[in-house]
């Protein structure tokens, strides 16, 4: 019932799978080659991983150059079945889907993950398990690519879990420290309650579509016809009848999807994991927790974007605009480099996926891309910044201050002004700065925002502005925690070492090409440029251009009833305003940059800078203990569930083994008793039997005793007891 | 090879009068007898595992042996008829491959045991015969010997070679299950009564000459004469087959548990009634909350060998009797009862989840997520769906594989240090790295990541259980959903294990006996682990080995209750 028909493919097309699946696995054998085998290898193989990964991004790019714009390969393989009915099989299959997005995403993934890698030759130099460091790299590779080549949910879902165990193992690297196992073990649950819906999402769809392809799925349910609450879908190929869906169980199925976006993509209110996930070395946090993993929820929402229903992508909308604006606010109070960083990377998250709720798309995919880059670079420089901290705390010998506060920090523009040049660039993208990447990205979110809460409140309802006014929102405080983040790091004089010379003389810190220049390359990738010919337009952006949703829906009319119909319209009315919100988001930017640096003077000025203490009013620690979350799963979810779990563990031995033992010992009582009236009563009873047979028959052998004599006084005294007897009576 | 599912069974029996022949102090011999037995029961089973044809199945029972053991003239009551009759299907061929594979680690597992050599191997192999009899068997009397037979050498096991309160825990295990199978012989005599076999009952009655074959529409002529009454008393062959028991046909009229005849007991029907005896004596083995409590105390006075024998195989005869018996001769029952059954499947998974949350003892801990995934068994049987019914039966193999590996994994542990307490133990993985990341991989194989066997046979059980109320309208949603809860919890306990005995600094309880040193894997222990490990991996990533030659007898089995139901 369930069998795919194979579309005929080109011998073409056929081998640039087979390239595509050669991607996949080079780095899964590089990784796995040097978690057996890499300690034996020269420089415990940090060149095989290299050098996999980079064959990997070659392909990649001749894929890209293959697909992009010009057709889209899809390929399955049967993977296993089972017998059902009289004759029918269901098919599990595998298989590989390019298309525009999928070579950009495999472009974007194998080429970061390279040049973090190149980065790590030196940043991880020396580490106790360096191999096992690259071996998991590979395996976080693997999985990734995994993701984005998947033509099918289920497979799609298995890479996912993948990443997510990748992740997982990166996150605990240096697994001696309590905190980094804590915080991955964190991570790995947080995902898994994602995953959960993301699993009932895919059961929701298996169950009256049975099929887990995305492009049979796809080409179903952008063809579907809307009958009041319910949708009809024409049969998918290979199958028999149509199909009808109620409009709940679709809208369910897209929510159920979109948790799992929620769990890997840091959404509220799953997004306590990534500040945690901090703990993993930097280059991980820049790879996994910045540029890939958790935009692969972004990714998944547009795979399955022709699955939202209206409701589904409000919901989607407005999760994502609380995100952006709670990260951006939880940034504000923190002062650990990377932290900054984790909130910032979870408020550009809570965009992207805004940016798919409100129906932009491809600028939500742009702001992935882009994101991607300037995010990356900036971990990476956090990384050589760290690495200083590290090397002066020992030169110093201080072993009492946090290297990774930027209050600690100062002057680093003069100790390293390699890093500081490369660091503002990016910090500009992501704070939205003309000319530079992210300024694209977010001017077309954000005029997507706008264009829909206009489509959205024509019923005269007004709430729905409150998203964009979320994201505008957002823009201030991005230009407010950036610019303190800067001027913290890399302005004013090093707060704790007073001889910078130190610090600049040392070799390690900004000295090695293989450090620089992955970010010297990622630093230059800021440039809007890159992304479109007008650095001030995105209209004119390829990548938007290339992954349109019509272009990925091959130019199938959307869900009928649901948003996709009227986007074109609005998204088109909106882009004349997108000039207003450019000038507005610029202003607000530079708003907060200026806030920013009178913030940062008045810290200076107080001296607060030497007093390193957590923020004690109201509103910077409540966004510093990120909105006491992590209290409110401990208290109100974990502890409760643990208690009630011992309380299973107590009932178990307390109450059902109590009862089995006593009633186990209510049967031995009784058997004893049972075993006393044995012995005593009707043993007993034999035994007197037995004893008056015994005493009778005594008495009779004591009177036949042979003498003559006393058989005759017997006799006399039974003759006098005779006739006393008769006289008596 | 017609004699091959026997010499399976009699291998390891033919070992055990070898082993009683052997001195006492001859202990490499006694060892290398069980290893060779085991190996050689093993390398038939993966012959009969490639052997066995997937697609020539209507019912597809091979290797059938049949035989006449028992005949007992009653008169009027007619023929009483026990026969040697095995025979292997899908359903039964994954259990005895599964049998194959871990019999032979256990004797690598056995090899350090120093007590009473002799007495030891000559019990396992007489459990390792029985539970091969088990899921060979087809005539219900001689699965029940089987059955019985497990008890024996599995409390002496437990008693004589087991932990400080062995004999609590032998004792608890032996009445448990001998209650089970109380219940079970109840049914069996019930539908011994009930049941004839129509190809001997026409040799009988004199329709075919003994001679021949009994052609099928004899057979139904027979059930014909049965069902008008016109075929009745000493002429009737009553059978314990179970393939026979399987047709409502084969029923004799107004028998006490013949469909037709709606008899009741106390007001309820009688069917029904046997089928839930039936059910409580299998769920037992399961086992199944609330009768589970025998099974963290088996496992943790157990030693090693025998815990991998009792999760890996005893559990899944508890599986496997309710796929052959259960299932195929109450289908009507099964669908009616379907509800309760994934209930109590749900509960097993949640309530064993979080039983294993709690515990300090890594055995215990490993035992009750042991409950909690049988749950899943249970839910996928109950949804009677084909991916539910598979993924049930799939549960099975890779729980078998996979608790041999966490089993195993305690015992490693135990014999270094004399302790299983998570608390004795951190950051293990400074001295055992190489263990460290077996543990790692069988920690996740346990909570269904995806790549290893338990995530394929987890992903159909849910969804099975998720699709039934659009395909066979068996379960409501919420019970899947609840059951996820399961995926989570134990992500939650084999996580939090991991952290509290493998990572952070490195640091053993002091207080344990001779400082224990915690060395890394020895050969031996590799060559169990490793094995286990590829395996779990292989079955994960190509689920096809297996489900080719299950699946279309699962559908058999499935299309049967559904039809009959």
């Amino acid at each position: 019932m369930n069998q795919v028909a194979a579309p005929l493919l080109t011998p073409e097309q056929n081998s640039l799978a087979l390239w595509a699946l050669l991607v996949l696995v080079l780095p899964l054998i590089a990784g796995g080659l040097l978690l057996l085998f890499g300690k034996k290898l020269t420089r415990q193989g940090d060149w095989l991983a290299i050098a996999a990964t980079g064959l990997a991004f070659f392909l990649s790019l001749y894929l890209f150059f293959q697909v992009w714009e010009k057709q889209a390969v899809h390929v399955t393989w049967p993977w296993f079945q089972l017998a059902t009915g009289n004759t029918s099989i269901i098919s599990f299959t595998t298989g590989v889907y390019l298309d525009n997005l999928a070579v950009l995403m495999l472009v974007i993934v194998t080429f970061i993950s390279l040049l973090v890698q190149v980065f790590s030759v030196i940043y991880m130099h020396g580490e106790w398990r360096y191999h096992h460091y690259f071996g998991y790299l590979g395996i976080f590779t693997f999985s990734m690519l995994g993701i984005v080549l998947s033509d099918n949910l289920l497979l799609l879902f298995i890479f996912w879990e993948l990443v997510g165990f990748s992740s997982y193992l990166l996150i605990g690297f240096w697994y001696e420290k309590d905190a980094a196992v804590l915080a991955g073990k964190k991570a790995f649950l947080f995902n898994r309650v994602g995953d959960i819906g993301f699993l009932f999402g895919i059961f929701l769809l298996y169950t009256y579509f049975h099929t887990f392809d995305l492009i049979l799925l796809k080409n179903a349910i952008a063809s579907g016809v809307n009958q009041g609450n319910n949708f009809l879908f024409p049969a998918i190929t290979g199958q028999a009848d149509a199909i009808t869906l109620s409009y709940t169980w679709l809208t369910l199925a897209g929510l159920g999807i979109f948790c799992g976006c929620v769990g890997k993509s840091a959404q509220f209110p799953l997004q306590v994991w990534l500040p945690d996930a901090m703990e993993g070395p930097t280059p991980v946090s820049s790879l996994i927790h910045a540029a890939t993993m958790v935009a692969a929820g972004v990714y998944l929402l547009s795979r399955c974007f022709p699955f939202f229903t209206e409701d589904a992508l409000l919901v989607i909308a407005i999760i994502g605009g609380l995100t952006a604006l709670l990260g951006a606010l939880a940034a504000t109070a923190q002062y650990d480099i990377k932290k900054i960083l984790a909130f910032s990377t979870i408020s550009q998250l809570g965009y992207m996926v805004m940016g798919m709720g409100v129906g932009a798309h491809d600028a939500s995919l742009l702001h992935l891309v882009t994101h991607a880059f300037f995010k990356a670079s900036l971990f990476l420089n956090a990384g050589i910044v760290i690495h200083a901290m590290h090397h002066a705390a020992h030169e110093f010998s201080d072993e009492h201050s946090d290297v990774q506060d930027i209050r600690n920090m100062g002057g680093f523009r003069k100790i390293l002004p390699f890093t500081f040049y490369a660091y503002i660039p990016a910090a500009a993208a992501l704070v939205g700065l003309p000319l530079f990447s992210g300024f694209l990205s977010k001017d077309a979110i954000l005029t997507g925002a706008w264009g829909w809460a206009g489509f959205k409140s024509q019923n005269g309802n007004l709430l729905y502005y409150v998203i964009p006014v979320f994201a505008f929102g957002s823009v201030l405080l991005t230009g407010f925690y950036m610019a303190k983040h800067c001027f913290y790091i890399f302005f004013g004089e090093s707060k704790l070492y007073k001889e910078p010379e130190l610090l600049r003389e040392n070799k390690t810190a900004e000295a090695s090409g293989l450090l620089l220049v992955p970010v010297a390359i990622l630093a230059v990738l800021s440039l809007a440029f890159f992304f479109s010919l007008n650095p001030f337009n995105y209209a004119g952006s390829w990548v938007m251009q290339g992954v349109s949703w019509q272009k990925l829906l091959m130019e199938q009319p959307g869900l009928s009833g649901g948003l996709l119909p009227a986007i074109t319209t609005y998204l088109h009315e909106a882009s004349y305003i997108s000039l207003a919100t450019a000038i507005l988001s610029i202003l607000l930017a530079v708003v907060g940059i200026w806030l920013g640096w009178l913030s940062y003077k008045k810290a200076v000025a107080a001296g607060g800078l030497s007093t390193i203490t957590a923020p004690t009013s109201g509103f910077s620690r409540l966004a510093y203990r990120h909105f006491y979350l992590d209290a409110f799963y401990e208290k109100v979810i974990i502890n409760p569930f643990m208690r009630l779990s011992g309380g299973a563990a107590a009932f178990d031995k307390n109450f059902i083994d109590y009862s089995l033992n006593t009633f186990a010992k209510i049967m031995v009582v009784l058997a004893k008793l049972i075993g006393w009236v044995d012995r005593w009563l009707v043993d007993g009873t034999v035994h007197l039997l037995v004893k008056v047979a015994g005493v009778t028959g005594k008495l009779g052998r004591f009177m036949q005793n042979g003498k003559v004599q006393s058989y005759y006084i017997f006799s006399l005294l039974g003759l006098i007891l005779l006739f006393l007897y008769i006289l008596a009576f | 090879m017609d004699y091959i599912l026997s010499s399976l069974i009699f291998i390891p029996l033919l070992a055990v009068l070898i082993i009683l022949c052997l001195p006492k102090h001859f202990t490499q011999g006694i060892k290398l007898v069980a290893l060779l037995a085991t190996g050689l029961q093993l390398i038939l089973s993966v012959w009969l595992y490639t052997a066995f044809d997937a697609s020539a199945t209507v019912q597809g029972y091979q290797f059938v042996q049949k035989l006449n053991w028992i005949s007992l003239n009653l008169q009027s009551l007619g023929l009483l008829q026990i026969q040697y009759f095995i025979g292997v299907d899908g359903i039964s061929l994954s259990m005895v491959l599964l049998t194959g594979l871990i019999s032979v680690i256990g004797v690598i597992s056995s090899w350090t045991i120093s007590k009473n050599i002799k007495g030891y191997f000559a019990l396992y192999l007489l459990l390792v015969a029985s539970v091969m009899g088990c899921f060979l068997a087809l005539d219900f009397f001689l699965f029940y010997l089987f059955f019985e037979f497990m008890l024996l050498p599995m409390y002496f096991l437990i008693g004589i070679w087991g932990g400080p309160r062995r004999e609590y825990a032998a004792i608890k295990f032996f009445i448990y299950t001998l209650i089970g199978s109380l219940l079970i012989l109840i049914v069996m005599i019930g539908l011994y009564t009930s049941a004839f076999d129509p190809a001997a009952t026409a040799v009988r009655a004199g329709l075919t000459p003994a001679s021949q074959v009994v052609s099928a529409e004899v057979v139904a002529e027979v059930q014909r004469q049965v069902a008008a009454g016109t075929l009745t008393g000493s002429s009737i062959v009553h059978t314990f087959s179970i393939q026979d028991m399987q047709q409502a046909a084969n029923f004799i009229p107004d028998s006490i548990l013949n469909i037709l005849s709606e008899k009741q007991l106390w007001g309820y029907p009688v069917r029904l009634l046997a089928f839930i005896l039936l059910f409580i004596g299998f769920a037992i083995k399961l086992p199944v909350v609330p009768v589970h409590t025998w099974l963290p105390d088996a496992h943790v006075e157990a030693p090693t060998p025998i815990s991998v024998l009792l999760a890996s195989l005893l559990l899944k005869v508890g599986g496997y009797g309710l796929f052959r018996i259960v299932y195929p001769v109450f289908p009507e029952a099964a669908a009616y009862y379907a509800y309760f059954v994934g209930i109590v499947g749900v509960l097993s998974i949640i309530y064993g989840a979080m039983c294993a949350l709690a515990m300090a003892d890594l055995k215990k801990l490993i035992a009750y997520s042991s409950v909690s995934h049988m749950g899943f068994v249970l839910l996928g049987l109950a949804s009677l769906t084909s991916e539910g019914t598979n993924g049930a039966m799939y549960q099975m193999f890779s729980h078998g594989l996979i608790s041999a590996m966490l089993f195993i994994i305690t015992g490693v542990i135990y014999d270094r240090s004399g302790s299983r307490m998570i608390d004795n133990f951190r950051g293990l993985a400074f001295s055992m790295p190489a263990f460290t990341a077996l543990v790692v991989v069988a920690f996740f194989a346990s909570l269904g990541l995806p790549g290893f066997s338990g995530f394929i046979a987890e992903l159909l059980v849910l969804l099975g259980a998720f699709s039934s109320s659009a395909v066979s309208g068996m379960l409501p949603r919420w019970l899947a959903i609840v059951a996820t809860g399961g995926l989570l919890l134990g992500a939650a306990y084999y996580l939090w294990a991991l952290q509290r005995m493998f990572f952070g600094k490195h640091w053993v309880h002091p207080e344990l006996k001779g400082e224990p040193v915690m060395t890394d894997l020895t050969k031996r222990e590799y060559l169990m682990l490793v094995p286990l490990a590829i395996l779990v991996l292989i079955f994960g990533l190509f689920p096809s080995l297996l489900l080719n030659k299950i699946s279309p007898d699962i559908n058999y089995f499935l299309q049967s209750v559904l039809q009959n139901r």
